[in-house]
């Protein structure tokens, strides 16, 4: 049911629209954070994360989501997550993440939201 | 420059401090707040070259902060500490000033300050000011270490709600029916999560043996060797049903490394462990009760099967009594009796048992049956019709199922008797006088083997006072609490005494002495008998 973390990043704007796969826990965490800190990326505002093939997730991985919103937020931009698997939606719910991010129903109605 | 001077350019400075502070204090995270705190310093002195470094513990090494890039090793000696005192040594040959200032925490702060714009040393007004900003960072830094922890704090909290609620969540997932065959993966997934677990795994072995006959991991392209030889590792196991279910938890992931998972993840490894053993009793109960109710349904078709074929009423003969009966088990068997009236006086006594129980053994007799007025019209010879039936048989069974077959023809005028025995019981025969002859079998059962062999006919006479009594093994079998069988000797006897009642008292009477027998244990085979008797 679940496989090797992977990642896969697109730019639009100064949005970055983020896939993940597999479990979210600190190695996870740290490819994620390593993302926002390549220099590639220091523009970045926005981030819209994909979790549609992420069915688990531990609090290490939540603490690296938080420090991304964190992040961005700082710099007033916005999270927007897609495809939350139900218990995972449950745990956002409980840590607070989305007292400073959202969901959206697709990417495309993610990417209105940012632009 | 003079005191009144400093005074007023110092309050006049007031403001900009208590702004650099609120600055400071937005600070998300250290890096920023060390960013924010090196552009106030350039703001307030006119220096460029300023490095901000950080030192986690007095023996720890410098880390360059603010710019990234690596200050120059030669300059790190000159980062002196002094007993948690702030140190700032000015003029210095390649810095203007160079500062250790101990920080709440037990880290330390280095400032080196390059030259002044305007080439100038700090002057009493530039050391108070950078005193003042000193202690304006410190406020700040411990502002941010009260922030840090708070969040710290609300995390932790709302990371004990979550697992409360995942391992409430847990429990119903795993219960599932609907989810039964990812129960392990579930499981695994669950526990992971809920103890910050970097892998975990499941070894299902039978109870004893060092095999496993299957392995679940999580993530589950996980080498098993890495968990099972990793340092940090909790276990749990139980046994069900001969089999072992070993769970074991690999490295609790922090955000510095893994470590050792403490008493909380193993009372969460403990409850998830539970949860499955629960569910995995609980599928096998419904199982059991589903097959159970399978294996009633069956029995009551067959036992419909058996009670239809077999005569519900036995013709009256002129100048002879008969009686029967068939007394199913509770697990039906394959027992059959008829008597057909083959026409002009002559009539067929049959009793038949199939190997085995339930709806097979019926669905056979129902075949034997049909074959047996299928023949009826043929007036084949018996020893012909019995290797028909044997070939019919053959061909419709597997090799273990075969059916042990007497038939005896009786020509009610004359008293010729011409019988078959496939493979049955002896038939008794008792003659008027008392003698008692045994009809043994002169061929295998029916079905059991197709070789072509032929089954030998008997032919006897049958004369007034005569009696003749079919039964199946289910009446010598029948056992007692002490599993003493009733016995053939006992019913020889019985027969040989009692027969001499009307036929249908004798049933009864037989009947009543193998219950006697047998007490209140259950039946464990059909009771069926047949008594023939010319008067």
């Amino acid at each position: 049911m679940s496989e090797e973390f992977t990642l896969q990043t697109e730019k639009v704007g100064d949005s970055l629209v983020i896939k993940t796969g597999g479990y979210i826990n600190n190695v996870a965490g740290e490819k994620i954070s390593q993302v926002f800190s390549d220099n590639s990326n220091t523009d970045v505002k926005n981030a819209v994360f994909d979790l549609e093939n992420s069915k688990v997730i531990n609090s290490i991985g939540i603490s690296y989501l938080l420090e991304v919103i964190e992040l961005l937020s700082g710099k007033n931009g916005k999270i927007i997550f897609l495809n939350l698997d139900p218990s995972i939606e449950k745990t956002f719910k409980i840590m607070g993440l989305f007292q400073f991010s959202q969901t959206a129903d697709s990417l495309d109605s993610a990417l209105k939201v940012l632009t | 420059m003079e005191q009144g001077h400093l005074v007023e350019k110092l309050s006049l400075q007031a403001q900009s401090f208590q702004e650099g502070f609120k600055i400071l204090t937005k600070s998300d995270t250290f890096e920023q707040l060390m960013k924010n705190f090196w552009h106030l310093l350039r703001a307030n002195f006119i220096i460029t070259n300023i490095h901000l470094l950080h030192q986690e513990s007095v023996n720890s090494p410098w880390k360059s902060m603010v710019p990234k890039s690596k200050t120059d090793d030669a300059d790190l000696p000159l980062l002196v500490h002094q007993d948690q005192q702030s140190v700032i040594n000015y003029d210095n040959n390649k810095y203007n000033a160079v500062i250790v200032f101990p920080l709440t925490d037990s880290s330390y702060l280095g400032i080196l300050f390059g030259d002044k714009l305007d080439n100038t040393k700090f002057t009493d007004y530039d050391k108070i000011t950078l005193q003042i900003l000193m202690q304006v960072f410190s406020s700040a830094y411990g502002s941010f270490l009260n922030q840090k922890k708070e969040k710290k704090l609300i995390f932790e909290l709302n990371e004990k709600i979550m697992q409360l609620n995942n391992l409430i969540d847990a429990g119903i997932e795993i219960s599932r029916f609907d989810k039964f065959d990812f129960l392990f993966e579930i499981a695994l997934e669950k526990v992971a999560s809920l103890t910050n677990a970097s892998s975990a795994l499941i070894n299902i072995n039978d109870m004893g043996s060092s095999i496993e006959e299957k392995q679940i991991i999580f993530p589950d392209r996980t080498p098993a060797d890495k968990i099972l030889n990793s340092s940090f590792r909790i276990e749990s196991s139980f046994n069900f049903n001969k089999k072992t279910y070993h769970f074991i938890l690999s490295e609790k992931e922090t955000r510095k490394g893994a470590t050792h998972f403490n008493e909380l993840d193993k009372l969460l490894l403990q409850a998830i462990t539970r949860q499955v053993q629960t569910a995995i009793e609980n599928d096998y109960l419904l199982k059991q009760s589903l097959e159970k109710e399978r294996i009633e349904k069956e029995l009551l078709l067959a036992a419909t099967i058996q009670q239809n074929i077999i005569p519900k009423e036995l013709p009256k003969i002129e100048g002879y009594e008969l009686a029967g009966i068939n007394i199913p088990s509770r697990e039906v068997g394959g027992d059959y009796y008829d008597c057909m009236d083959l026409g002009k006086g002559i009539y067929a006594f049959i009793i038949a048992d199939v190997t085995g129980k339930g709806i097979s053994a019926a669905l056979l007799v129902n075949t034997l049956n049909a074959a047996l007025y299928s023949y009826k019209e043929f007036n084949l010879p018996l020893s012909e019709l019995t290797e028909k039936l044997n070939k019919l048989i053959f061909n419709a069974t597997p090799a273990d199922k075969f059916i042990t077959f007497f038939i005896a023809v009786l020509d009610t005028k004359t008293g010729r008797l011409d019988v078959v025995n496939a493979g049955h019981n002896p038939v008794l025969l008792i003659r008027k006088e008392g003698d008692l002859e045994k009809i043994e079998a002169s061929g295998l059962g029916l079905g059991m083997l197709d070789l072509g062999l032929p089954y030998q006919e008997q032919n006897l006479t049958f004369d007034a006072g005569d009696r003749l009594f079919l039964y199946t093994d289910g009446i010598p079998e029948a056992m007692n609490k002490n599993e003493e069988e009733y016995s053939d000797e006992r019913m020889f006897e019985f027969f040989k005494k009692n027969s001499g009642q009307q036929a249908a008292e004798f049933i009864k009477a037989m009947v009543h002495d193998i219950k006697g027998h047998v007490g209140g244990e259950p039946q464990s085979d059909d009771i069926t008998c047949l008594i023939l008797k010319r008067v």
